[in-house]
C-alpha cells in the first residue's frame, strides 16, 4: 500500500513537473491577447525564417543522413567509434557546436568559407544538432531490417537498389519517421549554436527561438506568444509521431502490393 | 559579518567590476536583459546599467532604489586586425557588403549605436547589419574573432582585446552620452550591504580603477 503511493506520488510529482511550465505558457497569456501577438511582424518573421531554415535543414538531413545511415548501420571495423563521432553533436553543448562550426565553416575556419550570419548559418547550425537525431534512428531503423527478406528479394531477382527502395525503406519507414519528426522538432528549437554561428537579424537569421530571447528582454508577452507558437508545433509533430501506428499498417500494404 | 553580494551588471563592466571587488557573484549581460529579469524576481542585490534609462524605469516600477550615476564611457568602432573590409573611417561601415555587427536595440550599446549613425548621417549603414547582438561581448566577440568586419563597442570593450581588433575613433560631436547608473535592488535582502558596496563604487578607489580601465568620470 505504501510503495503504491509512493510511487504513484512520484510519478504524480514527475508528470506535473514535466507539463506545467508547458502549460502555464498558455495560462499566462488569454488567448485571445496570444492569437493577436502572433499577428505581429517581429514574430510572422521569425515564423518564415524558421520554416524556410527547418525546411532546407530537414531535407539534407533526410538526403544526406539516409545513406549515412545505411553505411553505418552496416558491420564493419572502427563503426562504433564513427557512430559515436556522428551522435557527438547532440550530447555537446550548443554553444561548442557554435564554436566548432566557426572553426570549421568561419571564415578564418577550416574552410574560410562566407558562411557565417547568413539564412544558411542557420542551416547548419539546425543540421548539426538535428542531423544525428535523426542518423541514430535511421541506423536503428536499418538494422530492425530482417536480413532473410532483403536477402530473399535479391534471390527473387531484384537487384540492391530495387531491393533498398521496395523492400528496405517501406520497412525502416516507421522509424525513420519517427527519426525525422524529433530531428524536426530538435531543429526547431535550436537556440544556441545558430545565435553565436548565424547571429540574430529579423527577417533573415531570428528564427523563434532567437526571438523568443530577445523579446523576453523587451515585450514579454510576445516572448511567450511565441513560446506558445513552438509548443503548439512541436506538440503537433510529437502527436504525428504517436499516430504512427496507422503508417506501419500501410507499410505493410505498401510492402506488399510492389 | 560578510556578506557576499549578487550583482548584475553591464556586459562592458565584466573586467572591471572583478577588479574592483572580486568577491562578489556577478551576472553580466545586456542591462536589459538583466532588467528583465530583475522583473521576473531574480535574486539580485545590485543593478548596474549601461544607461541611466533602464534603471530609472525600473525604479518608477518600483524594483529598485534610486539609481545614482557611477561612470561614463565612449563608442568606438572596431575592425579585426587583418581588416578583411579594408575600413578607415567611421563612414566606411555603410560600404556596399560591409558585415557590420552591432547589439540590438534596446540594449544601451544597440541605442548608443544607432544615436552615432544618425549623428554622422549613416542610418544607411544600418543596411549592412548582419547581426543584432544581444550585448556589447557578443559584438566584441565577433569582430575579435574576425567574423565580422566592424563593430560598435565601448572604448573599455575594445581596450580588453587590443591585439585582435584595430579601433577608430568617432568624434566627439557625435558621440552619445553614455552614463552608467547603480541601484540598490528592492527585494535584495542585504540591502545595507548593497547600499555600502554602491557608496564604495563612487568611492575614490573604486573610481581610481574605473578610470585606468577607461571609464570616464561622472563629471
Amino acid at each position: 500500500m505504501i510503495r503504491r503511493i509512493v510511487v504513484f506520488g512520484a510519478s504524480f510529482v514527475g508528470i506535473g513537473f514535466l507539463v506545467l511550465p508547458v502549460v502555464a505558457i498558455f495560462a499566462r497569456v488569454p488567448p485571445g491577447r496570444l492569437v493577436s501577438q502572433l499577428g505581429n511582424g517581429a514574430v510572422t518573421d521569425a515564423l518564415r525564417v524558421s520554416v524556410e531554415t527547418s525546411a532546407v535543414a530537414q531535407a539534407l538531413v533526410l538526403l544526406v543522413g539516409t545513406p549515412t545511415a545505411v553505411v553505418l548501420a552496416r558491420r564493419f571495423p572502427g563503426r562504433e567509434l564513427l557512430v559515436a563521432l556522428v551522435e557527438l553533436p547532440l550530447v555537446l553543448p550548443p554553444a561548442v557546436a557554435g564554436i566548432g562550426l566557426f572553426a570549421a565553416f568561419g571564415r578564418f575556419g577550416l574552410l574560410h568559407t562566407s558562411i557565417p550570419f547568413t539564412k544558411l548559418a542557420v542551416v547548419f547550425a539546425v543540421a548539426l544538432v538535428s542531423g544525428p537525431l535523426y542518423v541514430r534512428a535511421a541506423i536503428a531503423a536499418f538494422e530492425g531490417v530482417d536480413e532473410n527478406i532483403v536477402a530473399a528479394s535479391r534471390t527473387l531477382g531484384a537487384g540492391p537498389t530495387r531491393t533498398f527502395f521496395r523492400v528496405v525503406l517501406p520497412l525502416a519507414r516507421a522509424g525513420l519517421a519517427a527519426g525525422a519528426a524529433l530531428a524536426l522538432a530538435r531543429g526547431l528549437g535550436e537556440f544556441g549554436a545558430t545565435i553565436m554561428f548565424a547571429g540574430s537579424l529579423r527577417g533573415v537569421t531570428e528564427t523563434l527561438p532567437l526571438a523568443v530571447y530577445s523579446e523576453f528582454n523587451v515585450n514579454f508577452d510576445t516572448a511567450l506568444a511565441i513560446s506558445a507558437l513552438l509548443v503548439a508545433l512541436s506538440a503537433a509533430l510529437l502527436i504525428a509521431l504517436k499516430w504512427r501506428p496507422s503508417l506501419s499498417i500501410s507499410r505493410f500494404r505498401f510492402a506488399a502490393s510492389s | 559579518m560578510n556578506v557576499l553580494l549578487t550583482i548584475f551588471a553591464a556586459a562592458s563592466l565584466t573586467n572591471v567590476f572583478p577588479h574592483i571587488a572580486p568577491k562578489e557573484h556577478y551576472s553580466f549581460a545586456g542591462s536589459n536583459a538583466l532588467a528583465a529579469q530583475i522583473q521576473q524576481g531574480a535574486p539580485a542585490d545590485v543593478f548596474a546599467s549601461a544607461n541611466t534609462s533602464i534603471p530609472f524605469q525600473l525604479y518608477d516600477q518600483g524594483l529598485v532604489e534610486k539609481p545614482v550615476l557611477f561612470t561614463r564611457n565612449q563608442l568606438v568602432l572596431i575592425v579585426p586586425r587583418s581588416n578583411p573590409a579594408n575600413i578607415h573611417s567611421v563612414a566606411d561601415v555603410a560600404k556596399p557588403g560591409v558585415k557590420l555587427v552591432v547589439a540590438a536595440t534596446g540594449v544601451p550599446v544597440g541605442d548608443y549605436t544607432r544615436t552615432v549613425l544618425k549623428n554622422m548621417n549613416l542610418g544607411n549603414a544600418l543596411n549592412n547589419v548582419v547581426s543584432n547582438e544581444t550585448d556589447v561581448r557578443e559584438v566584441l566577440a565577433k569582430v575579435a574573432l574576425g567574423e565580422a568586419d566592424a563593430g560598435f563597442v565601448y572604448v573599455t570593450d575594445a581596450r580588453t582585446v587590443r591585439g585582435k581588433v584595430a579601433t577608430i575613433g568617432i568624434r566627439w560631436a557625435a558621440q552619445p552620452r553614455v552614463s552608467y547608473a547603480v541601484a540598490v535592488v528592492s527585494t535584495s535582502r542585504h540591502k545595507a550591504a548593497a547600499r555600502a558596496w554602491v557608496k564604495a563604487l563612487l568611492g575614490k578607489t573604486a573610481q581610481a580603477k574605473l578610470r585606468a580601465a577607461g571609464f570616464l568620470p561622472v563629471k
